[in-house]
């Protein structure tokens, strides 16, 4: 009952209970699709799992970068797709090479400097956007990734486990305590 | 702190969440479109292939086969060399290679009576043809004649 009245209450509730473990995951047939040479069957993961892929790039890499790399990282996927032994695990499989590609990243491009937006001249809201990324990016690993995913990506909890395939339990402790962190630091800069 | 707004946006919401939704909203995936790889196509080059491969058989069947036919009657004609009609003295030999002389050289006269009769034919008919465009030009001369004169 509980479970319904959340439903109805949240605005994403079909892509919730899309996501509930009763549901057949759509991934499978995605995947089995993409294997047997259907390209629109891989364009659909593609657009399923940008925004987490993209979320994750966003915790590490500069936001310059990340575009690209999303990009990079699909194509990545789509040559090595029959490597993935179980097809409903393809959201942590990609979340996996979006972390070993911005660690590779990091390892190419030791010294970089991101150009902000404040030196871009853009707009004051994106320039504050940039500020609290930073803020985010200086969290602990678990905390900035599932927090930008929240945050930036507009995920929920429960949909952030499902695709990572980390549990709903650690999600959500890493989102309290993540939070929890990003508030202190916002607490001792100025406020937003 | 509102926590379930936080793990599920349910329940009231938490305003410096919304806030902070809000402003980092603006750093959120934009939709792309992914370029894939073009595939290959090998379809033109299969089919040059595949053709290239049906002309190289299809000449050495040819050529098996022409070859077998330049074979078989040489055989046919040897054997009954054996009761001769008009025997050279040759053919009472069983050498191959004298066999094959003897059928070369009957073969060569029968292709020259041949040709003197092909030669014959075509005269005749040269002849013929003379004369029945003779037959047809005669009174229209005559005819022409008479209205000139």
């Amino acid at each position: 009952m509980a479970t319904a009245n959340m439903l109805l209450m949240n605005p994403l509730a079909p892509a919730a209970a899309e996501l509930a473990p009763e549901a057949p995951p759509v991934e499978v047939g995605l995947v089995k699709a993409a294997l047997e040479g259907d390209r629109d069957g891989f364009g659909r993961l593609y657009d399923l799992y940008a925004p987490l892929v993209h979320g994750i790039l966003l915790a590490r890499v500069p936001r310059a970068e990340v575009d690209d790399l999303v990009q990079d990282i699909f194509l990545h996927a789509f040559k090595k797709l029959h490597t993935l032994r179980d097809s409903a695990a393809f959201g942590p499989w990609i979340a996996m090479i979006a972390r070993n590609r911005a660690v590779d990243f990091h390892r190419r491009t030791r010294a970089t400097v991101e150009i902000t937006d404040d030196l871009r001249g853009s707009d004051k809201q994106q320039s504050k956007a940039a500020e609290i990324l930073e803020l985010i990016r200086s969290l602990p690993d678990a905390y900035r990734e599932t927090l930008v995913l929240r945050l930036v990506e507009g995920m929920t909890g429960p949909e952030i486990a499902e695709r990572t395939g980390l549990t709903a339990a650690s999600v959500r402790v890493n989102l309290h305590r993540g939070m929890k962190l990003l508030r202190q630091k916002l607490g001792t800069t100025e406020g937003l | 702190m509102n926590d379930d707004y936080l793990w599920d946006k349910s329940g009231k919401p938490d305003p410096q969440i919304q806030q902070l939704e809000e402003i980092l909203g603006t750093l959120r995936y934009q939709s792309k479109p992914l370029n894939l790889p073009r595939r290959r196509n090998y379809f033109p080059l299969l089919a040059i292939a595949a053709t290239v491969v049906m002309a190289l058989l299809t000449g050495g069947l040819w050529l098996q086969l022409r070859s077998n036919e330049a074979s078989i009657p040489a055989v046919a004609i040897a054997q009954p060399t054996n009761p001769p009609i008009n025997p050279p003295l040759s053919v009472s030999t069983n050498s191959p290679k004298k066999r094959k002389r003897v059928v070369v050289n009957r073969e060569h006269k029968e292709a020259l009576a041949a040709k003197q009769q092909l030669i014959l034919a075509l005269r005749v008919a040269s002849e013929k043809l003379n004369t029945a465009y003779r037959r047809t030009q005669t009174p229209t001369q005559i005819k022409n004649q008479h209205k000139a004169g």
